[in-house]
C-alpha cells in the first residue's frame, strides 16, 4: 500500500509539472503586456519626457522577466531560474503577485478561501444529508407515487441553470418574503462576534446555502437511487431477504455498501470541491469567494492568481483521485491494492 | 434515526438563520448611520488608493476621500481646485531668480489628527519627502511624488551615506553582466558609451530636497521647476496641493523632518540598509494597509475594515475642523460595502443599502425611478450629465478616419440623438465635444462657443465626402450611386504624401472580415493611387455599443447612400488598446488596419490638460489616443524648428496663424500660455471648436447618472465632480434615535 502511494505520489508528481508547463504556456500565449499596463501609471508623471516613460517600460519589462523567452520565465516561476537576477519563484515560497489586488497572491487568497470553504462545507453536508436518503428511500420505493413526484422534482430541479434558481430564490426568499438578506455576508455596520457573528454570517449564508443545496440535489438523488436499485436487485440481497434479515440491515448494511463504489467518486469530489468556490452563486450573492476571485483575476488578467489557482486545483484534483482510489479499497475489498 | 437527526440539524440551521435575520434587522434601525453601497470592489488600499499609480479602485478612493482631509487644496462642488481655507492660514505664489514657482504656505494652527496630535508642518512634508525617496520603492511604490519640484532628481537618487562611487561601479558592473549576456558580435558591450550615458543623467545626490523647504512649525514651501517644464503651468498651484500625515505613519519610529537652510531633508534610521534592502520600506509597505494603528485626518476615520466580507466602516472624527468650507460632518457612522450589479435596487429597496450611485441605461434607470416614485417619499433621487461620453474614436493618421470629410460624413449619417436614446432609454443627451456642461469652463463661454450641428443628415454627410473628394470609381472616373461590388463605394485620390503615410500603408489599404465576398482596396489607375470609402472598425465583445452601432452602421441603407461601407471586427478590450497604440505584444500585427473604435471616455480630474496629445513629435505617440496631426499645426507650430515657442496671447496667436491655430498649438497654449482664467478658458473654447471641426471622435451620447437615497438622508446633493461621500459632509440624518 505504501509503495503504491509513493508510485502514485510519483505521478501526481510528473501530471503536475507537464500541466503547469502547458498551462503556463496557454497564458504566456495570451496577447497581454503586463508591463505595459503597469507602466501606465506612469503616464502623468513621464508626460513631459517621454524618453523616460519609455525607459521605464524597458525597465518594467526586465524587472518581470518579459525580455526572457517563455521557458526561461517558467522556471523563473517554479523558482528554478533567476528573473531580473534573483531567484523568487514557488520553491523560493514566492506564489507571484496579483497586480489587481497589488499584494502576493498569497495574501489574498486567504479570506475568500475561508469563505468558500466555510459555505461549501454547509452546503455539501446538507445536499449529502439529503439526498443519499431520499436516493435510498426513492430506489426502495421505485415505481411508487412518492417516488414519481421526487423523480419529477429532481429532474425539473436538474434543469434549471444555478443562476435561474438563484434569482428565483431571491425573488421568493428575500423580497416577496423577506426572510433573507438580497446579498452580502453581514449585517453592515455590524461588529458581532462570537457566537453572534457565526449566527450572522449563516443569516446571510442562508440563501445561497439553499439554492445551493437546492441545485444539487436532482443530480445526486438521481444517482444514488439509481445506484441503489442496481445494488438491490443483486443475488446476494435476495440472499440476504431469505435469510429472514431485517429490511433495514439488506439496505443498509448490504445493499448500500454495494452501491457506494460509484457514490464515492462523487462524494469524495464534493468534498474535494469544498476548495473551488462557485462562481455563479459567489457573484449573484456578493460573496467574496475563490470563484469571484477567480472570474476577477481571470477578466482582469491576473494571471499569476490564475495560474497558481488552477495549479492548486490540479494538485487537489490528483490527490483527491488518489484518495478516491484508496476509498475504493476500503468500501469493496476486491478492488484494495496490496502490493 | 439518521432521518431524525437531519431534520434536526436542517429546521436548527433554518431557525437560526431567520433568528439571525430578525435580530440582525433590528441592529441597524433608526441609527445615525449611512449604507453606501458599491458594485466597485474595496481592496483595503484606502491610504494610498492605487499606490502611487493611476489605477485606483473607485471604492477606496471613496474611503480615503473619507479620512483624509486638511489638503492645503481640495476640489470644490464643481470640480476645480480652491484653497482650503480650514487648513491654510495662508499662501503666498512668486517666483524665484530661475523662474522657479515657489508656494509659501502658512498652515492654522490647533489642527488635529484623529488621535489629537497637532497637525504641523512636517506632516505636510512627510509624504512628499518619503515618497519621493529611494526607499519606497523598495515597497513597489514608484517614488514619485516630488517630481515637480526642483531638486528631485538629487533627492531621490541619494541612498543614505553611501559610497557613491561604488553605487556607480555597482550599476556598471550589472549593466555589463546583463550586456554581455545579451551580447552579440555586432553590438558588444561599450564601456565609453555607458559612461557617457551616466555622466548624462547622473545627478549628484543631496540628502536635501532643496525644492522643499520646512521654514517652521507651521509653514513650508515647494518650489516646482521650471526647467523640467512644470512651470509656467495654468495648474502648476495645484502642485501645493498637500495633504497631513501622521509622522509615525509614514515614516515609523526614529525619522524627523529638519532643514538647515538648503531644504528639507530626512534624519535617523531613514535611508538604513540590511544588505541592499531599505529596512524601512518593510514598514512603508506594513502602513500602506494598516488601517487602525495610526491616526486619519479627514472627517472620518476607519472603525473597522472587513477584507472578507468586502465591508468598510467608518466611524466620525470628533477633531476634524472642516473641509475648505469648514464643513463638518453630521452623520455618525458610514458604513461602505460591496453589492451585486445585479441585484443593487433590491437591496435598495429592502434597506440592506442607503445609496445606490451613478445608476445609468434605460432600463437600470426606470427601475430605479419606479423604485422612488412607489416609495411614498420613502426614497428620493438626484440626477446629473456624466463628465463624459461613450465615443467612436478614429484613427486619424492612416484609412479613410485620416480625413477629416470621412469623420464628419460619419458623425452626420450616424443619428447621434436616436442612438444616445435608445442606448440610455431617454436618460442622455448628445454632445458634440469633450466637455461637460458641469465645467467651470462652459459655464463660462459655453454660450458663446460655436459648434458644428452634426444633426442626422445623409445629404450633409454626402456633401462633405463630395468636398473631401471622395467622388471617385474604383476605375478613377466619376463615382455613380447605386453600383454593386467594388464600385458600390467611393475612392478618394490620394495625393503622394497621403499615400506615403507610414511607409505606404494606404497603398496598401485593405477591407477586413469580407463576409460578403467584396473585398475593397486602395487601387492604383495609372500613377495614382484611390483609396476605398471603407472604415475598418473594431469593437469589443459583450458590449451593447458595439451591437447598437453595428445594427446602424454596417449595411444599412444611409450608410450605402453615402458610398461607404463599415467593416465590423469584434474582440475583447485588450486587443482594442493593441491595436490603438500599437502594440505588439498585445496583438497587433505591425500594419494599423482598423480606423474606428468604440469606447468611452470621462474627466473626473480638476484638471483639464490635453498637452501632448495632439503632438506633431512623434515621441508622444503614447499620449495621442488619434494620432490626429493638425494641418493647421504643421503651418503655425507651438514650437519652432529650432524648439522654441514665444508665448502669445490668444488675438496675437489667432492673427499671426491667420485664425489657423491647430489641436496641438490649442491644447498646449491652454495650459503652458494662459496665466488666468480669462485667458485659459478663451483658449479652451478654441480648442473645443477645433475639436468639433475635425471630429477625431464622434461623441455618442453622454448618459445621466441617477443616484438614489433613502429620504432619511437630507440635503444629499451630487454632481460629476462631487461624489456621494463628498455629499454626505452635507448632510444629516432626519429622525434620529438618540
Amino acid at each position: 500500500m505504501g509503495k503504491y502511494v509513493l508510485k502514485r505520489l510519483g505521478y501526481v508528481l510528473v501530471v503536475f509539472l507537464i500541466l503547469s508547463i502547458l498551462m503556463y504556456l496557454v497564458y504566456a500565449m495570451i496577447p497581454y503586456d503586463r508591463a505595459r499596463a503597469e507602466v501606465e501609471q506612469y503616464k502623468t508623471v513621464y508626460k513631459n519626457e517621454p524618453e523616460k516613460f519609455e525607459a521605464k517600460y524597458q525597465e518594467l519589462r526586465k524587472e518581470l522577466g518579459l525580455d526572457q523567452n517563455v521557458f526561461v520565465r517558467y522556471l523563473g516561476w517554479l523558482g528554478l531560474a533567476p528573473i531580473n537576477g534573483t531567484y523568487q519563484g514557488i520553491l523560493q515560497g514566492d506564489f507571484g503577485y496579483s497586480y489587481e489586488y497589488n499584494r502576493p497572491v498569497i495574501e489574498i487568497l486567504g479570506e475568500p478561501m475561508r469563505n468558500t470553504i466555510f459555505i461549501n462545507i454547509f452546503a455539501t453536508i446538507l445536499a449529502l444529508g439529503i439526498t443519499i436518503p431520499l436516493g435510498i428511500f426513492c430506489a426502495r420505493h421505485r415505481g411508487g407515487k412518492r417516488d414519481t413526484i421526487i423523480q419529477t422534482a429532481t429532474i425539473i430541479g436538474y434543469s434549471i441553470p444555478t443562476f435561474i434558481m438563484a434569482i428565483v430564490f431571491i425573488w421568493l426568499l428575500a423580497i416577496l418574503i423577506p426572510i433573507f438578506p438580497v446579498s452580502g455576508m453581514k449585517t453592515a455596520g455590524s461588529n458581532f462576534t462570537g457566537v453572534r457573528q457565526l449566527l450572522d454570517e449563516l443569516y446571510h449564508m442562508g440563501l445561497p446555502l439553499v439554492v445551493m443545496t437546492v441545485s444539487s440535489l436532482g443530480g445526486m438523488t438521481r444517482y444514488v437511487r439509481a445506484s441503489m436499485t442496481e445494488a438491490l436487485s443483486m443475488d446476494c440481497i435476495r440472499t440476504a431477504r431469505a435469510k429472514g434479515l431485517r429490511e433495514k440491515v439488506v439496505v443498509y448494511s448490504h445493499a448500500w455498501r454495494n452501491a457506494l463504489i460509484p457514490i464515492i467518486t462523487l462524494v469524495i469530489g464534493w468534498f474535494l470541491g469544498i476548495f473551488s468556490g462557485s462562481i455563479m452563486i459567489e457573484n449573484i450573492f456578493g460573496l467574496n469567494g475563490m470563484g469571484q476571485i477567480y472570474i476577477n483575476s481571470l477578466n482582469a488578467k491576473d494571471f499569476e492568481v490564475v495560474l497558481l489557482l488552477q495549479m492548486f486545483y490540479v494538485i487537489i484534483g490528483l490527490l483527491g483521485n488518489l484518495v478516491i482510489d484508496i476509498a475504493y479499497g476500503i468500501a469493496d475489498p476486491r478492488v484494495r491494492v496490496n502490493k | 434515526m439518521t432521518k431524525k437527526i437531519l431534520s434536526l440539524v436542517l429546521a436548527l440551521i433554518m431557525v437560526t438563520a431567520c433568528i439571525a435575520g430578525c435580530t440582525g434587522d433590528e441592529a441597524v434601525k433608526n441609527e445615525n448611520k449611512v449604507i453606501i453601497g458599491s458594485t466597485t470592489d474595496l481592496s483595503g488600499d484606502f491610504r494610498f488608493p492605487g499606490w502611487g499609480g493611476s489605477s485606483a479602485g473607485a471604492s477606496d478612493q471613496d474611503v480615503n476621500g473619507l479620512t483624509v482631509g486638511y489638503s492645503t487644496m481640495e476640489t470644490n462642488q464643481g470640480g476645480a481646485y480652491v484653497w482650503n481655507n480650514t487648513a491654510v492660514k495662508s499662501h503666498t505664489e512668486s517666483e524665484d531668480a530661475d523662474g522657479n514657482l515657489v508656494i509659501t504656505i502658512e498652515i492654522n494652527e490647533g489642527l488635529k489628527f484623529s488621535d489629537g496630535t497637532d497637525v504641523k508642518a512636517v506632516n505636510y512634508l512627510a509624504y512628499i519627502l518619503a515618497f519621493s525617496s529611494p526607499v519606497v520603492k523598495s515597497a513597489e511604490h514608484p517614488g514619485m511624488a516630488g517630481q515637480a519640484m526642483v531638486g528631485f532628481e538629487a533627492f531621490t537618487g541619494y541612498q543614505g551615506d553611501v559610497d557613491y562611487a561604488k553605487v556607480k561601479a555597482d550599476a556598471k558592473a550589472a549593466a555589463k553582466k546583463a550586456a554581455q549576456e545579451a551580447a552579440t558580435a555586432e553590438k558588444p558591450f561599450d564601456e565609453a558609451t555607458w559612461d557617457a550615458a551616466w555622466e548624462a543623467k547622473y545627478v549628484e545626490p543631496a540628502k536635501e530636497f532643496s525644492g522643499v523647504r520646512l521654514l517652521g512649525d507651521y509653514k513650508f514651501s515647494l518650489t516646482i521647476s521650471a526647467a523640467k517644464g512644470y512651470y509656467p503651468y495654468y495648474f502648476a498651484s495645484t502642485y501645493g496641493a498637500v495633504s497631513p500625515y501622521p509622522m509615525n505613519f509614514i515614516f515609523g519610529d526614529g525619522v524627523e523632518i529638519k532643514d538647515d537652510g538648503k531644504g528639507a531633508y530626512l534624519t535617523g534610521n531613514w535611508y538604513e540598509k540590511d544588505g541592499d534592502t531599505y529596512k524601512k520600506g518593510a514598514h512603508v509597505a506594513a502602513a500602506r494597509y494598516d488601517v487602525s494603528t495610526y491616526a486619519f485626518s479627514g472627517p472620518y476615520v476607519i472603525k473597522e475594515w472587513d477584507q472578507a466580507t468586502k465591508q468598510c466602516t467608518l466611524e466620525i472624527n470628533p477633531n476634524f475642523a472642516g473641509n475648505f468650507e469648514g464643513q463638518k460632518p453630521s452623520i455618525k457612522t458610514i458604513v461602505y460595502t460591496k453589492i451585486v450589479q445585479e441585484t443593487q435596487l433590491d437591496q435598495f429597496k429592502t434597506g440592506q443599502v442607503d445609496i445606490l450611485s451613478g445608476i445609468t441605461g434605460g432600463a437600470d434607470t426606470q427601475a430605479a425611478l419606479a423604485a422612488v416614485d412607489e416609495s411614498n417619499g420613502k426614497f428620493a433621487e438626484v440626477h446629473y450629465q456624466r463628465a463624459g461620453y461613450g465615443k467612436l474614436q478614429f484613427e486619424c493618421d492612416f484609412g479613410p478616419t485620416m480625413f477629416q470629410s470621412v469623420r464628419q460624413a460619419v458623425a452626420y449619417v450616424l443619428n447621434t440623438a436616436e442612438f444616445a436614446s435608445a442606448f440610455t432609454g431617454g436618460y442622455g443627451t448628445v454632445i458634440y465635444g469633450p466637455y461637460s456642461p458641469d465645467f467651470d469652463m462652459w459655464k463660462a463661454v459655453g454660450d458663446k462657443i460655436s459648434l458644428i450641428d452634426y444633426s442626422f443628415s445623409v445629404e450633409n454627410a454626402k456633401k462633405a465626402l463630395v468636398d473631401g473628394g471622395w467622388i471617385y470609381n474604383s476605375k478613377g472616373e466619376a463615382f455613380v450611386e447605386g453600383q454593386s461590388g467594388v464600385d458600390a463605394v467611393r475612392y478618394k485620390k490620394l495625393t503622394a504624401e497621403e499615400a506615403a503615410v507610414l511607409d505606404g500603408v494606404n497603398k496598401n489599404y485593405t477591407s477586413v472580415e469580407n463576409t460578403d465576398g467584396v473585398e475593397y482596396k486602395t487601387v492604383k489607375v495609372g500613377e495614382d493611387y484611390y483609396m476605398p470609402l471603407v472604415i475598418n472598425w473594431f469593437g469589443t465583445t459583450n458590449n451593447d455599443v458595439t451591437d447598437m452601432l453595428a445594427a446602424r452602421l454596417v449595411g444599412t441603407d444611409n450608410v450605402k447612400a453615402l458610398g461607404m461601407v463599415v467593416r465590423s471586427s469584434v474582440g475583447d478590450f485588450d486587443k482594442l488598446l493593441g491595436e490603438i497604440y500599437r502594440m505588439p505584444s498585445y496583438g497587433y500585427g505591425g500594419t494599423p488596419t482598423y480606423g474606428m473604435f468604440n469606447l468611452a471616455t470621462g474627466w473626473n480630474s480638476a484638471i483639464y490638460d490635453y498637452a501632448f496629445n495632439w503632438s506633431l513629435d512623434p515621441a508622444y505617440f503614447d499620449y495621442s489616443s488619434n494620432k490626429l496631426y493638425d494641418e493647421y499645426d504643421k503651418a503655425y507650430p507651438y514650437y519652432d524648428a529650432e524648439g522654441n515657442h514665444t508665448k502669445k496671447s490668444y488675438a496675437d496667436a489667432v492673427a499671426a496663424s491667420g485664425d489657423k491655430l491647430g489641436m496641438d498649438y490649442l491644447s498646449m497654449a491652454m495650459v503652458y500660455d494662459a496665466t488666468t482664467a480669462d485667458e485659459y478658458n478663451q483658449w479652451w473654447q478654441a480648442y473645443i471648436e477645433r475639436w468639433n471641426e475635425l471630429m477625431p471622435d464622434v461623441p455618442l451620447y453622454s448618459n445621466y447618472y441617477y443616484d438614489v437615497y433613502n429620504a432619511k438622508i437630507e440635503n444629499f446633493k451630487t454632481s460629476p465632480f462631487w461624489s456621494p461621500v463628498d455629499a454626505l459632509l452635507y448632510c444629516t440624518i432626519a429622525n434620529v434615535a438618540e
